[in-house]
């Protein structure tokens, strides 16, 4: 560019929180000295409009074409002063912030003259980058009209309904052959009068009804590609084998010799590859499990040729959607063989075996036949979480609805086996939702035994003939020993482990124990770093039911915002390749966590590495990953770095 | 300036430190906010993503004669931008062999993860570092 750089420096009092350790007019007058500085002054509040004002009247008047503000971080107010900038007609990336407050006044408070002398440094440094940036030209995308919804859970049915509600089109995808995830095995709720079925019953209504979404169970996110606000996305509906035409269902079932254990029971019943999973289940349809099928073709004689189609193909669907909510929920925690003794007897069960007990749609006590008469029944808590941070792997988390459902279900048993006693292993109560702490009291009156245990000493549980438990009491500093005609682990929750499938597609980052994260905890806490893509529900991390619905409605509120707009403002800082020394050797393509490099031929036939600026999310890993510095990142190119590195030892 | 000198008059050093977006940057601005301190030998250089920082960066802050470098980066399962700091730490491997096939000492360079919420982790890092070379001295690199 052969324009004359005219760069304006602002030096912000921020009040006292910088002049009060700054010599701000010290860094002004050092300002005055740096090449193509045309204006520097000292402002009391740069961000008030007084001070935003000043810069955009020196802008106009002085011909500036770079701006430097000294002030905070520009993490709090770098976008205020490129909108400044931009007011005056400035491009705003023409802009650079030197951090003299949280980097400077406020760690430096008893050393004023190191921090002054910092903040002329780090002055220098932006002066130096703002010589050298270039203007950035904003660019839009359209936006497709329509939401992607991932999960058929609690949390996916909601977000579903709520975008339709809004008038969109929603596609609603669940992996599994029923709707309504977790909450659909469960019976009696935690302050709630409708149980976890009932609940799922109504929003399932509504959604199948709703003229807006578009359900498809059986159904798996094969392959994304496009970019925010405009994503393709492959989907794969698994056939059902058995078409909705087949009148006797029932017979099929019967006449099918394979049995395998039942995962809608957790593994407590059997179910047959023909199969419906479980009573309420919607679509209320029978299908065969491929997987454990072995076409020996009895329920084709069963239910006739014409109702079954054992070489029935998976069918591919291709769809554009603007946004994507991901509401892939939990798993439920399962112990390993012999940890507490669970697999080695049937009197261990986990707490998702047990809600599958005492709800009305899950197998009985008498079907299961556990045991003849019940004294004593055991609960132990923190099964696979809040585990100890010191072991590779480990739940660390508190998985949060453990505490307060097993208590509820102690209650019920209660009830049930009035003459039994009741122990509680406990490591923490955390009943801290709203009623629960109620439930906690109703357990303790009705003498419920609490038993609190260390992480260092876990319950033992032994199998010899029956379950015996033996724990060391906190408290009383004993060792108890309690013979068990029931023991019930209660199981933390998991992330499902096809997340990572997922995470493969939709590019999000996860937590160190598997969770799918958000761009902000608080900030921003449904969304991904990935523009246009949402979470909702217990990926994000342990939820029960009523927190999983907020998240879902809190999260469609953002989905809809950029379909709304219509248009959407893609990431500027992207990465772009000097083709003229670009080597085509790949690092960049393979560097890069968003697939956004391709390598192309040029006309002459040449090959060389392009960025899509619609994917690139502007990190800059294959900046510093290519050999032959071809690839540069606006406003972070190796030049920039370079001169600033060279300023800091002047 | 002889080495006796340099005891005598507890060196200064001069540190760069690169910090990513999300992360680092954001907890050594918590740093400022929660009103900790540590001493002013470090300059911060941000980038989007430590997966950016270059490893020639450091090898020229070296060269211009900066004495010790760090580079803050997202804890592991933090990365904004889903494994740059993973990358950051592999080219941070390489690096600090090369460094000590050169006969520089390897504490001049440093690597650590710091979230947005560990202003105190940031401190403490970068009051450790400029202990480091306070005691290490300027860089000297021996010409053959």
């Amino acid at each position: 560019m052969s324009e004359e750089i005219r760069i304006g420096v602002y030096v912000c009092h921020c009040g006292i929180n910088i002049a009060g350790v700054i010599d701000v007019k010290q860094v002004v007058e050092h300002a005055k000295t740096l090449p193509n500085v045309v204006v520097a002054k000292d402002i009391l509040f740069t961000c008030s409009s007084v001070g935003q004002n000043t810069i955009v009247d020196d802008i106009k008047r002085e011909k500036l074409n770079r701006i430097v503000v000294a002030a905070c971080s520009p993490r709090m107010h770098e976008s205020t002063f490129r909108n400044t900038v931009e007011q005056a007609g400035l491009n705003p990336f023409l802009f650079e912030m030197a951090n003299i407050r949280e980097h400077s006044s406020w760690v430096h408070p008893d050393d004023p003259e190191g921090a002054t002398e910092k903040a002329k440094t780090l002055v220098r440094m932006a002066v130096a980058k703002a010589k050298l940036l270039e203007p950035i030209e904003k660019s839009r995308a359209d936006v497709t009209k329509k939401v992607l919804v991932i999960g058929g859970g609690v949390a996916g049915l909601q977000a579903s309904l709520d975008a339709a509600n809004r008038g969109l089109s929603v596609t609603l995808v669940e992996k599994l052959p029923v709707l309504g995830g977790k909450a659909a095995l469960i019976g009696d709720l935690v302050y709630s009068e409708k149980k976890g079925w009932q609940i799922v019953k109504e929003l399932v209504t509504q959604v199948v009804t709703h003229e807006k979404i578009h359900v498809l169970t059986n159904t798996t996110v094969e392959n994304v590609s496009g970019a925010f606000g405009d994503y393709h996305v492959t989907l794969t509906i698994t056939p059902r084998y058995v078409k909705e035409t087949c009148l006797t269902p029932e017979k099929g079932e019967e006449a099918c010799p394979v049995e395998v254990p039942n995962e809608y029971d957790f593994g407590l019943t059997r179910r047959k590859a023909f199969y419906k999973p479980f009573e309420q289940a919607y679509p209320p349809l029978y299908l065969i499990d491929m997987s454990s099928c072995t076409k020996c073709g009895l329920c084709l004689e069963a239910c006739g040729n014409n109702s079954i189609d054992l070489e029935e193909k998976p069918k591919t669907l291709s769809e554009k959607f603007g946004t994507i909510i991901v509401a892939t929920g939990y798993e439920p925690y399962t112990p390993s063989l012999g940890e507490y003794g669970y697999g080695k007897d049937g009197r261990v069960i986990t707490l998702s075996q047990l809600e599958r007990i005492l709800s009305e749609n899950g197998p009985s006590f008498e079907d299961l036949n556990l045991f003849d008469s019940v004294e004593n029944i055991v609960f132990i808590s923190c099964v696979g979480s809040m585990e100890n941070p010191r072991d590779e792997g480990a739940r660390t988390y508190c998985s949060r609805m453990c505490c307060s459902s097993s208590i509820k279900n102690m209650l019920k048993l209660r009830e049930l086996f009035p003459s039994s006693n009741i122990y509680f292993l406990y490591r923490d109560i955390r009943t801290y939702a709203r009623k629960e702490e109620h439930l906690y009291e109703q357990a303790s009156k009705n003498g419920i035994i609490f038993l609190k245990y260390d992480l260092s000493t876990p319950p033992d549980v032994k199998i010899n003939g029956k379950p015996s438990v033996e724990v060391l009491d906190k408290l009383l500093g004993k060792r108890i020993q309690i013979p068990a005609d029931l023991v019930v682990l209660a199981n933390g929750m998991v992330p499902p482990a096809d997340i990572l499938k997922l995470r493969s597609l939709l590019k999000f980052p996860c937590s160190s124990e598997g969770w799918v994260a958000e761009a902000h905890p608080k900030l921003r806490p449904v969304e991904l770093p990935s523009p246009g893509i949402y979470i909702a529900g217990s990926i994000q991390a342990p939820k029960d039911i009523i927190e999983s619905l907020i998240s879902a409605s809190a999260a469609t509120a953002k989905a809809v915002i950029p379909i709304i707009h219509g248009r959407v403002e893609l990431e500027p800082l992207v990465s772009y390749v000097h083709e003229d020394v670009c080597g085509a050797c790949g690092i960049c393509v393979s560097t890069c966590p968003y697939d956004a490099v391709q390598r192309v031929a040029l006309e002459d036939g040449r090959r060389v590495a392009r960025v899509d600026p619609r994917l690139c999310m502007g990190c800059g890993q294959c900046v510093s990953a290519c050999p032959s510095a071809a690839m540069q990142q606006k406003s972070f190119t190796d030049k920039q770095i370079h001169e600033m590195i060279e300023q800091l030892v002047v | 300036m002889s080495a006796k000198e340099v005891e005598q008059t507890s060196y200064e050093p001069k540190i760069l430190m690169f910090a990513c977006n999300w992360c680092a940057y954001a907890g050594l601005d918590l740093a400022g906010t929660s009103r900790l301190t540590y001493p002013a030998n470090v300059t911060v250089i941000r980038t989007m993503c430590s997966g950016r920082i270059d490893p020639s960066f450091v090898i020229k802050a070296l060269t211009e004669g900066i004495d010790g470098v760090l580079i803050g980066m997202c804890n592991y399962g933090d990365c904004h931008y889903i494994d740059g700091n993973y990358k950051a730490m592999k080219r941070f491997l390489l690096l600090q062999k090369m460094l000590h096939d050169l006969g520089i000492e390897m504490e001049r360079v440093r690597i650590e993860g710091i979230s947005a919420s560990e202003g105190l982790k940031a401190k403490r890092v970068i009051s450790e570092m400029v202990h480091t070379l306070q005691k290490l001295g300027p860089l000297k690199i021996v010409e053959e």
